[in-house]
């Protein structure tokens, strides 16, 4: 029974970070993910506790934009494991998975950054595959991103369910403090790579003003991204109704879409 | 898609339905720093494709435009997916330079929009109301996640579908309105990249200046006085301007921020 549970958890761990970054149906968020946990380890009440402190610590962190944050689902999964396999009392098993759970979550975005940067290679080798006609090939290559990524969070869980937690403390503790800690500000600042390939593809010369008064609000007023998104999308739908009746709807030439709408009329 | 072309090019709802699900399980789980989602685009796209070029030269050249950068918000990129399989359908491979412009105008505006929508909004909603319930041990809240999460699979599939049989006609249609759309979206997802710079780019410098018995810490009582986050601003328009500089591929860039974050800690200069 404690092996079937041990099999189990590991593979909800492998498949949380696939559904999180696919069909989002189970996700990571600690809500969802306590609940299978605790489904699966008979104990859904104390699960859900665990969980619920997990989710409120993680409110506000949004992985946007291609950033890693500390894994808050593998927290809660590693977590719940731990503290139900220790202890039947509530705020005993809180405590135990809130000491094991966070330098797990840690460690995770450490293993994110890896495998976004292992997936370049995936890319490139899939395309490879594609331009020598091997198209079955390439669509075999495809399927190690979501190994990457699986393994991302199953290993982890793996080495707790075997060891514990000592593992993944000594782990922390082998590797030098200065390396795991520039891996994290590395994770920190690598967001900027899609920030900025975004933005070339954004009208950000005719727009300036608008990326200015967002990172002011956010920068100097500390204002959250949610508010923001409200005053930007007050501002397009100003900016909407003032031009939407100034346009006529069907002149399509000489507009920037030109490609799009003159393929349309040489027909 | 009604006339005689498509015709022969034999996509059925079961084709456009099963690159729906492809696409939206491989969404982000071939994430990388380089293209970002455009190899999950192909593993979404290249069965319907196949149908579509027959000529495996044309496959090839529609594939190689897929492998292009793309990333936006994965519940919204079914509806630009499932347009870009119609243009295709109508006018092969010459509607290749359509496709990628049609994909590049509207990703980063819908990323703006989506990314709050779907990542920040979303899941602070319903993880306030479960993790409150969790405190009490009580799974409805996470139950109800669950269903509303089952619901909106659905959705999305059919997101894809409405942008396969309506998206090419809306966006003829609408003709420049489009434009004054894109514009809006365009608006407010600026304002959002803006805030994004400093709430998800972090840099703290570790450093302190001494002089006799005055120490002074760099980042708090130098860098945020002059400007908050600073640094990371800095940092964009220097990435930016790189990348647009095409001088250096992105996976340079990404080594020289990782080695660059890794000397700094080595030497104490940032911390986390």
């Amino acid at each position: 029974m404690e092996i079937i549970q041990a099999i189990l958890i590991v593979a909800l761990a492998f498949w949380m970070v696939l559904d999180q970054q696919g069909f989002v149906i189970t996700t990571w968020f600690p809500s969802i993910i306590g609940m299978i946990a605790g489904l699966i380890m008979g104990d859904v009440p104390t699960a859900m506790v665990i969980a619920g402190t997990f989710q409120l610590m993680a409110l506000g962190v949004a992985n946007i934009g291609g950033s890693s944050v500390p894994n808050y689902g593998l927290a809660t999964l590693v977590g719940i494991y731990v503290a139900l396999r220790t202890t039947s009392d509530i705020e005993h098993a809180k405590a135990i998975a809130l000491a094991v759970g966070v330098p797990v979550g840690m460690l995770g975005i450490q293993l994110d950054v890896l495998g976004k940067i292992l997936n370049s290679y995936v890319s490139h080798a899939a395309q490879k595959a594609l331009n020598e006609g091997k198209f079955g090939k390439m669509n075999r290559i495809f399927w190690i991103g979501p190994l990457i990524f699986g393994l991302t969070t199953a290993v982890p869980t793996l080495l707790c369910v075997i060891f514990g937690d000592k593992i993944v403390r000594l782990l922390l503790d082998v590797v030098p403090k200065w390396f795991t800690d520039g891996l994290s500000i590395a994770g920190s600042m690598l967001p900027v790579v899609g920030i900025a390939l975004l933005l070339q593809y954004m009208p950000v010369k005719k727009y300036l003003t608008m990326l200015l008064i967002g990172f002011v609000i956010s920068a100097y007023l500390g204002l959250p991204i949610l508010g923001i998104a409200i005053l930007g999308f007050a501002f397009a739908y100003y900016y909407f109704t003032q031009k939407i009746n100034s346009t006529p709807a069907a002149a399509a030439a000489g507009s920037g879409n030109t490609s799009v709408e003159g393929d349309e009329f040489d027909e | 898609m009604s006339n005689a072309e498509s015709a022969t090019n034999q996509v059925t709802k079961r084709d456009i339905r099963s690159a729906a699900i492809r696409y939206m399980f491989m969404a982000c789980n071939t994430f990388n720093y380089e293209n970002q989602q455009a190899p999950a685009v192909v593993f979404g796209l290249n069965k319907v494709l196949r149908k579509i070029h027959k000529k495996d030269e044309d496959y090839k050249a529609s594939l190689n435009n897929h492998f292009n950068y793309f990333n936006t918000t994965t519940w919204m990129a079914n509806l630009l997916l499932g347009a870009s399989v119609a243009m295709e359908q109508k006018d092969g491979i010459q509607s290749k330079e359509a496709v990628q412009a049609f994909k590049t105008g509207m990703m980063g505006p819908l990323a703006g929009v989506g990314d709050t929508l779907i990542w920040v909004l979303y899941p602070t909603i319903m993880g306030s109301i479960a993790g409150y319930m969790g405190l009490q041990g009580n799974p409805t809240g996470a139950i109800i996640w669950l269903l509303l999460n089952i619901v909106f699979f659905f959705f999305r599939i059919k997101l894809f579908d409405v942008g396969h049989t309506s998206g090419l006609k809306l966006i003829t249609a609408l003709g420049d309105r489009l434009n004054v759309f894109t514009e809006a979206a365009s608006i407010m997802g600026l304002t959002v990249v803006g805030a994004l710079i400093p709430a998800v780019v972090k840099m703290n410098v570790q450093l302190k200046y001494q002089a006799g018995e005055v120490t002074l810490p760099i980042q708090t009582e130098i860098l945020d006085k002059i400007m908050p986050a600073l640094l990371p601003a800095v940092l964009t328009i220097v990435v930016y301007k790189l990348i647009g500089s095409k001088k250096i591929g992105l996976t340079s860039i990404i080594f020289l921020i990782i080695a660059l974050a890794l000397a700094c800690s080595y030497f104490g200069i940032l911390g986390v």
